[in-house]
């Protein structure tokens, strides 16, 4: 996994251990909204009766939730940051097989 | 998320495609008497593919649904009790390399000497009860009580998610996660009671390294 995404270090704690934060850049979020398609939906549905883990779901989820962190990383270096502190995801589903993520932190400069 | 864009305007154009040529087959039909498909086919042509398609979907239910059914009925609990003993096996395998429980929910304070990297680690898994457990809820439900069925199958989904946090965590070769967050959310809007039913966890956390 990479922990340093172009060049911005992305966690969910309120300070970056070792750094100190220098300046606020205000919060930035990406979200996105991704849907399998239908041969995986019914699928799922399928799967649905015999119960277990969804696999094609859970793909589905991994996947939403690394392009809403790219996005949120392509927010804050538009800022000029070069951290993103207090990272928060947020999800919803929008119609049955989508799944909406949103993903938000604050971004900050760090020395 | 382009690709799906791309297939979206496939999609949209083949069906435009469609209508333009039966526009076409209109305006030939004018001109000339030999006409191959009738003119009514044409038009329809589409909402008859699309029928098909329900009618494909129809004859998958009704012989996979009973199947999947029937197999719930005998290996969902089996399943259930099958990764509820191999998530100790990984638990305990994950505490021996960590030395103990890598996942806090503390936010940094209690560590000592500061860290060299620090990082995101997440993991998630969708996970459903089979409906065979869902007709014992709904049965549970009448007396009122505890629900044990589901809540054994929400307890391993949100174990799993743990456990896989810890294996992201040695993935990544982080000595620590912290400030970990456990969401729950559900797949299928309340407002679609008859879509999937099946919940989704998803585990974050701040991996550490000690300087």
């Amino acid at each position: 996994m990479q922990h340093i995404r172009d060049g911005i270090m992305v966690v969910n704690t309120e300070t970056i251990a070792g750094k100190v934060i220098t300046q606020n850049l205000g919060v930035v979020g990406g979200s996105t909204v991704r849907a399998k398609h239908i041969g995986k939906d019914i699928g799922a549905l399928f799967k649905n009766i015999g119960g277990g883990e969804l696999k094609a779901y859970t793909e589905l989820l991994e996947e939403s939730r690394t392009e809403a962190i790219a996005r949120m990383v392509a927010d804050a270096s538009a800022r000029g940051a070069n951290a993103i502190v207090n990272v928060r995801f947020a999800t919803s589903a929008v119609t049955a097989g989508a799944s909406e993520l949103f993903a938000y932190g604050t971004a900050v400069t760090v020395e | 998320m382009r690709s799906i864009d791309a297939r979206v305007r496939i999609l949209t154009a083949s069906l435009l495609l469609s209508v333009l040529s039966s526009g076409v087959a209109m305006a030939q039909e004018s001109v000339s008497a030999s006409e191959d498909p009738p003119f009514i086919l044409i038009c329809l042509g589409p909402f008859l593919l699309i029928a098909l398609g329900f009618v494909v979907f129809g004859i998958l239910w009704a012989v996979f649904a009973p199947i999947m059914f029937v197999y719930g009925v005998i290996f969902s609990e089996r399943n259930l009790n099958k990764r509820m003993s191999d998530l100790v096996l990984r638990e305990s395998a994950s505490i021996e390399h960590f030395g103990k429980d890598p996942l806090s929910t503390l936010k940094g304070g209690h560590i000592v000497g500061g860290a060299k990297e620090t990082g995101l680690v997440y993991s998630s898994i969708v996970f459903s009860p089979s409906h065979w457990q869902l007709i014992i809820a709904w049965i549970n439900q009448l007396f009122g009580g505890r629900i044990d069925v589901i809540h054994r199958v929400i307890s391993v989904g949100r174990a799993e998610a743990k456990q896989r946090l810890r294996e992201q965590a040695q993935a990544a070769g982080w000595d620590e996660v912290l400030n970990v967050r456990i969401d729950t959310a559900e797949m299928t809007p309340a407002s679609k009671p008859k879509g999937t039913k099946a919940v989704e966890v998803f585990a974050y956390g701040t991996g550490i390294k000690f300087g």
